[in-house]
């Protein structure tokens, strides 16, 4: 669907969108993110929900993590608004609502629209098994940002 | 297609995200769906009714996952699917898949995000710290011993293990799945004299071939099993969960204190995959596969970790051993040779006093440990912290007492074998070095870092004649090209004779 080819065809922002949200119905990938849609009946396909779990080895570990994907009108062109819901103590995150900076995330900074929620989700992932972010101390379990 | 978004019914009533796409139109008829279960590790179909609850749907997972309903998390479309709600009222129709991550009651350790069959739930990798609560973790640690109560009671049966493989890991699967069990066969006393035998338990661990292999490899191990008191005590720690735990926990601790130093991580990289991963390997086998051997390298894959499968065989981490650079250590374990790891390193960078001086000496020239000691000679605190882990002083207390176990660590630890002189020294020295060993006045030397820098910087040779001693080695630097003997004398007998390590001080002292 995507072109692939050559030649970059732009590919209509709700085409790429229910693809995406196939993808994520039938878990494509290794099981450790998950994205679909927050509202079902969404016809925008605009709010997203995401879940990142924690990678191993690391202080996230064991713990599920939830965001908020938001796909404006120029995605996939233009990046997605991405905040966690759950708290979390990480690069790029703001600690009191849970925005995920783009300039600080590199696939959000360096945008192309070959790139999906899912590669965010992932990316975000890889994130916290960095040096710099693995051990950071982590509130306690489950509380989420109050917005 | 990919009309799933879309819902084509009228908006429900209910309440968080609407259903039924697409089944709108039999909602009377329950269809049995395939639903697949995904985890980082494996993937399931399941077979239900498509109006059946989570709650329900859990059911059928916890049985073919062998976890508990309210260990499991499912996810599907990024969403966490709580019991009351059904598959339908998120979309999950025929065909589709949904995450699934098992949460242990431990916390951080990483139990479980996989469904361990016989591999087993748990964790620990070196970087997190442990924490143990006790249910699950007379579930999760004491796994191995479950096996080889297993294992015990079969065989006692007089049956041979290889007729009955599948019979057993069955029973350890059950076994794993739920605790009771575990503590009754933990308690049972025939059980518990069959560990207390460490002909028996010695003859069932060389019995498996892998390990066969790993103890030709390391010979360091064939040592540990034929000490009759090594085995003895690392059955009672073994039988003794709680014990068990508590051990497990400070290694831990000791492990990540150790971590944290800069030459500790690779320390700790290079024993476990020089140790640790072929004795997992080993032992694992009929566990699926070595849970860590992804761990190493691939980021997504390894949850679940593993403890001790077999017994844990580190009651008394050698502190005299070389330092985890060159051989490491004699005490191997499964997931806890970490607790080996920083004896080693508290060992021999705490350094041995005047008596083993020269040993120090050539401990501190490997540069693994030079830039370790480095780190601890200018944080004191963490020798503190890891000489007063109360199992180094447990450990130290019972060497204390038990002279000719001490004595027997010492020597086989391989640097001495190399050199029996030394051997010889410190024999008759050995109970007062415990004595001051024990000593709190020595251990706060110890930590004061001037006193150690002292201990290092004063370190004549003391051997008989080095000249004779390093002939042979002398011999080989010659030919490989160092020719100043002077240097090269030095440096065999500031690394006590390791060429190695001599040629490294020799061509570290050469500016380039």
């Amino acid at each position: 669907v995507a072109g692939t080819t050559g030649i970059r065809v732009k590919v209509p922002r709700n085409f790429r969108l229910l693809e995406e949200l196939e993808e994520g119905q039938k878990g494509v990938g290794d099981g450790t993110v998950s994205w679909g849609l927050e509202d079902d009946e969404d016809m925008t396909l605009t709010r997203w929900t995401g879940m990142i779990i924690g990678p191993p080895r690391t202080i996230y570990e064991n713990r599920i993590y939830s965001l908020k994907i938001e796909c404006g009108p120029k995605y996939p062109e233009a990046p997605p608004f991405v905040r966690f819901v759950t708290k979390i103590n990480m690069n790029g995150v703001n600690s009191s609502n849970g925005v995920v900076d783009p300039r600080a995330i590199s696939v959000l900074a360096k945008w192309q629209n070959t790139y999906s929620i899912k590669v965010v989700l992932q990316e975000l992932r890889r994130l916290m098994m960095s040096k710099e972010n693995m051990k950071l101390p982590q509130p306690p379990e489950g509380q989420c940002y109050s917005n | 297609m990919a009309e799933n978004g879309e819902s084509s019914g009228p908006p429900r009533p209910s309440r968080g995200p609407p259903a039924a796409q697409g089944s709108a139109a039999a909602p009377a008829e329950p269809k049995i769906i395939k639903v697949t279960v995904k985890t980082p590790k494996e993937k399931e179909e399941f077979a239900v009714p498509e109006n059946s609850s989570v709650q329900q749907f859990k059911e059928a997972i916890s049985k073919r996952f062998k976890s508990q309903t309210d260990q499991l998390v499912l996810i599907f479309a990024g969403k966490i699917l709580k019991d009351q709600d059904t598959l339908l009222q998120h979309g999950i129709h025929d065909g589709l898949t949904v995450h699934l991550v098992i949460k242990s009651q431990n916390r951080p350790q990483g139990q479980s995000t996989q469904p361990s069959n016989a591999a087993g739930t748990n964790t620990t990798s070196a970087s997190t710290p442990r924490s143990n609560s006790t249910p699950i973790s007379t579930n999760s640690n004491p796994f191995g011993l479950g096996s080889l109560g297993g294992l015990a009671g079969l065989s006692s049966l007089g049956l041979s293990s290889t007729n009955f493989s599948e019979l057993q890991s069955q029973m350890q699967q059950q076994l794993m799945a739920s605790p009771e069990m575990m503590i009754q066969i933990m308690e049972n006393p025939f059980v518990q004299s069959m560990l207390s035998n460490p002909d028996l338990m010695r003859q069932l661990i060389m019995a498996n071939p892998q390990m066969q292999q790993l103890i030709q490899r390391n010979p360091e191990i064939s040592h540990l099993l034929n000490n009759p008191d090594i085995m003895r005590q690392t059955l009672e720690i073994a039988r003794n969960p709680a014990m068990m735990q508590e051990m497990m926990r400070n290694q831990d601790l000791a492990l990540s204190n150790l971590e944290s130093i800069p030459g500790g991580y690779n320390a700790l990289r290079r024993m476990y995959t020089d140790i640790q991963e072929p004795m997992l390997n080993a032992a694992q086998e009929q566990f699926g596969g070595n849970p860590f051997a992804s761990v190493g390298n691939s980021s997504s894959s390894g949850e679940g970790t593993q403890p001790s499968r077999t017994e844990n065989r580190d009651p008394l981490p050698n502190p005299w051993a070389p330092p985890p650079a060159t051989q490491s250590p004699a005490t191997t374990s499964t997931t806890t040779s970490p607790g080996s790891g920083s004896g080693n390193s508290s060992s021999s960078a705490t350094g041995n006093t005047m008596a083993a001086a020269n040993y120090v000496a050539s401990i501190f020239s490997t540069p693994g440990m030079q830039s370790l000691l480095q780190q601890i000679t200018e944080n004191p605190q963490l020798i503190q912290n890891m000489l007063s882990a109360p199992y180094m002083r447990s450990m130290m207390q019972s060497l204390s007492q038990n002279p000719d176990l001490a004595a027997q660590m010492m020597l086989n630890s391989p640097l001495f074998t190399a050199n029996p002189q030394l051997q010889e020294q410190m024999r008759p020295q050995l109970p007062a070095f415990l004595q001051q060993m024990q000593n709190p006045d020595t251990l706060s030397a110890m930590s004061n870092p001037r006193a150690m820098q002292a201990l290092a910087g004063a370190n004549p040779p003391q051997l008989p004649n080095p000249e004779v001693r390093f002939q042979q080695q002398l011999e080989q630097l010659n030919a490989m090209g160092f020719l100043n003997r002077e240097a090269n004398l030095q440096a065999l007998i500031a690394t006590g004779g390791d060429i190695n390590a001599a040629i490294e001080r020799l061509l570290g002292s050469q500016p380039s």
